[in-house]
């Protein structure tokens, strides 16, 4: 379309302008080419990250979660938030889920001490006013402001990273009808949100990229101008992954380096599932010893020019092409079709598969760049859902159909958390080169 | 089920492959390029397809095939509203895909509030599922993560005689 080439244009004219405007900055190692002469040398890269990892913990969850029969097939990490420049106006956030399908990091406004909340600059607009945002989940959407904080992630650090305070109150209290008309609940809770935050790590470098920046459309994010009379008006955000950013940024994006994406590292679980499981998330991808892209299989996704959306692949099971297939930390379960496997018969688990034996799915994926990959994902009962409390239970799948018949619908196989057990899973950041392949990718 | 075939069909929904589109519906093409827009809700009549032509500001293509006609919408943000009419000209599907999910209130009109209401937050140990409806009269599925959603609606007793779900991408 003419104009998405033209919206690419504008951006990528402008990300020229960002680059010029913060040239010696000490941003990622993209842009400077420009001022060396033959046989002048390269400049020196960033140093990487000392502590370029996190653990990942699957447990029960935040107490609300707990007093709900505890969380399951969910990673959570910490993240360390402080005012702008303040060593000590800090807080450590446990129970942020590390969610490979979103991006940006999002914390529910109720789990911010208000020292620290009161000291989080709300970021404001051309006119002055507060910035909101809304931002799609799958179940529904989270509305609140954006501000700034000086973030802390393993050893790696963005100071006045854009974050979205979700929930927060004075003129975020309503909701914009814009943004609760694409259906589903306000997460405004931890209860209703399931963590205390999501740490969004996906395939793009911001969470709204070209979409927000060059005209008031929108993908899963909306950013508002928020006056004194409350959020209405869309407002456009520049795609910054270094400061002063507008739109959320990736976090591992917007780091010094090791910025190119992640790797989920999480362990066999038996058959029955853990009471809790610890696995790491590396970031960068090829940048260090521990992050080499080794021994993995390279499967370009879809871009944020696709049609579909970004971080697509193509599953191929029983004989359909499931063009809209994508793996996905943040997802609990494997979400597919198949209305020859048993469905659970106990009204709790409706929907969830409970096949007695388990079965093995025989998957391909096959990506953007060609390159197909096949292998057995096992599928197991989800009853262990309901007899005991195990946070990491391998093989738990759900038929988002709901339809005891014939459908072709969704053309997706969502491999979530049991297809991440055992394996070492990269995600590679758009227009990144990460181990010597450009981004967006996964491998494992 | 869907196959490499019906694959084809839905790639053919991008305007560079529309003979693939014209093989598939085994109907007439019809592309009728107008700068017009949606508000032609779930059951409501195509008419009112045409009235709001700023509002989404889509480029809309309609394909005309054997039992209903296919109008494509493709959305400034890239993504693309399908609507399938009736001769009659009854809006009996809508079907999305994009980066984002669509303003649903607006494309599914009194219905949204059925969606609603049948997606309230779960109950028991949490769990985060897709919105979805599951009714003889009103079906919705949907899927896909931040920066790529899909979905598709529709109205069983509505369906053209000789269509069913799978027909509908």
């Amino acid at each position: 379309m003419s104009l998405r080439t033209l919206l690419h244009a504008l951006a990528i004219a402008s990300l020229g302008l960002a680059l010029t405007a913060c040239g010696g900055g000490g941003g990622g190692g993209s842009g400077s080419s420009s001022s060396g002469g033959a046989g002048a040398p390269a400049p020196p890269p960033p140093p990487t990250i000392a502590v370029n990892y996190v653990p990942i913990i699957l447990d029960g969850g935040p107490p609300e979660i707990v007093a709900r029969g505890g969380a399951y097939n969910e990673p959570f990490v910490s993240v360390t938030l402080c005012a702008p420049g303040s060593t000590t106006n800090c807080q450590t956030i446990d129970h942020i889920l590390l969610d490979t399908g979103s991006v940006g990091l999002r914390v529910q406004a109720s789990v911010l001490n208000a020292s620290l909340l009161s000291a989080l600059p709300v970021e404001t607009d051309a006119s002055s006013n507060p910035v909101g945002e809304c931002y799609q989940f799958i179940d529904g959407y989270v509305f609140g402001s954006v501000r700034k904080t000086d973030f802390t992630f393993g050893g790696g650090q963005v100071a006045g990273l854009s974050i979205q305070v979700i929930g927060d109150s004075g003129v975020f209290a309503t909701v914009p009808t814009t943004c609760s008309s694409s259906g589903g609940s306000h997460l405004n809770t931890v209860s209703l949100f399931g963590a205390n935050g999501v740490i969004g790590v996906g395939v793009t470098t911001t969470d709204c990229g070209l979409l927000c920046a060059g005209s008031l459309s929108q993908g899963s994010a909306k950013y508002y101008d928020c006056p004194g009379n409350g959020c209405g008006n869309l407002i456009t955000r520049a795609a910054s992954t270094v400061a002063p950013f507008e739109q959320l940024p990736n976090p591992v994006a917007a780091f010094s380096s090791d910025n190119n994406g992640t790797i989920v590292v999480l362990p066999t679980v038996a058959a029955g599932g853990a009471a809790t499981v610890t696995g790491t998330l590396y970031f960068g991808i090829g940048t260090q010893s521990d992050n080499a892209l080794t021994g993995a299989t390279v499967i370009g996704t879809t871009t944020s020019a696709s049609p579909h959306g970004a971080g697509l692949i193509t599953t191929v099971y029983n004989g359909q092409s499931l063009v809209q297939s994508f793996i996905d930390s943040g997802s609990s379960d494997l979400f597919f079709v198949d209305s020859n496997i048993t469905p659970c018969s106990d009204p709790n688990l409706k929907g969830y598969y409970c096949p007695s034996p388990p079965v093995n799915l025989a998957l391909t994926i096959q990506g953007q760049n060609n390159v197909s990959v096949s292998f057995v994902q096992t599928l197991n009962s989800a009853q262990p859902l309901l007899t005991t409390t195990n946070s990491a239970v391998p093989g738990t799948g759900y038929n988002p159909s709901n339809n005891p018949g014939f459908t072709n619908t969704p053309s997706s196989f969502d491999l979530g958390i049991p297809f991440f057990f055992g394996r070492r899973v990269y995600t590679a950041i758009e227009g990144r080169a990460a181990g010597g392949v450009n981004g967006p990718y996964v491998a494992f | 089920m869907l196959t490499a075939s019906s694959r084809e069909t839905r790639r053919c929904v991008l305007p560079h492959s529309p003979a693939v589109r014209k093989i598939a519906l085994g109907g007439a093409l019809v592309l009728a390029f107008a700068p017009s827009l949606a508000r032609a809700e779930l059951g409501g009549h195509y008419d009112s397809v045409m009235t709001d032509s700023a509002r989404l500001q889509a480029k809309v293509r309609s394909v005309a095939g054997a039992s209903f006609t296919i109008h494509n919408l493709a959305l400034p943000n890239g993504g693309e509203v399908r609507q399938f009419t009736r001769a009659d000209g009854t809006v009996f599907a809508v079907a999305w895909n994009g980066p984002g999910r669509p303003d649903l209130r607006q494309l599914l009109g009194p219905r949204f509030d059925v969606v609603q209401a049948e997606n309230s937050p779960s109950r028991g140990r949490f769990r985060r599922h897709a919105l979805t409806v599951q009714r003889p009269d009103f079906v919705v599925r949907t899927g896909g993560h931040p920066g790529a959603f899909f979905g598709l609606a529709y109205l069983p007793p509505s369906l053209p005689a000789g269509t069913s779900e799978k027909d509908l991408h």
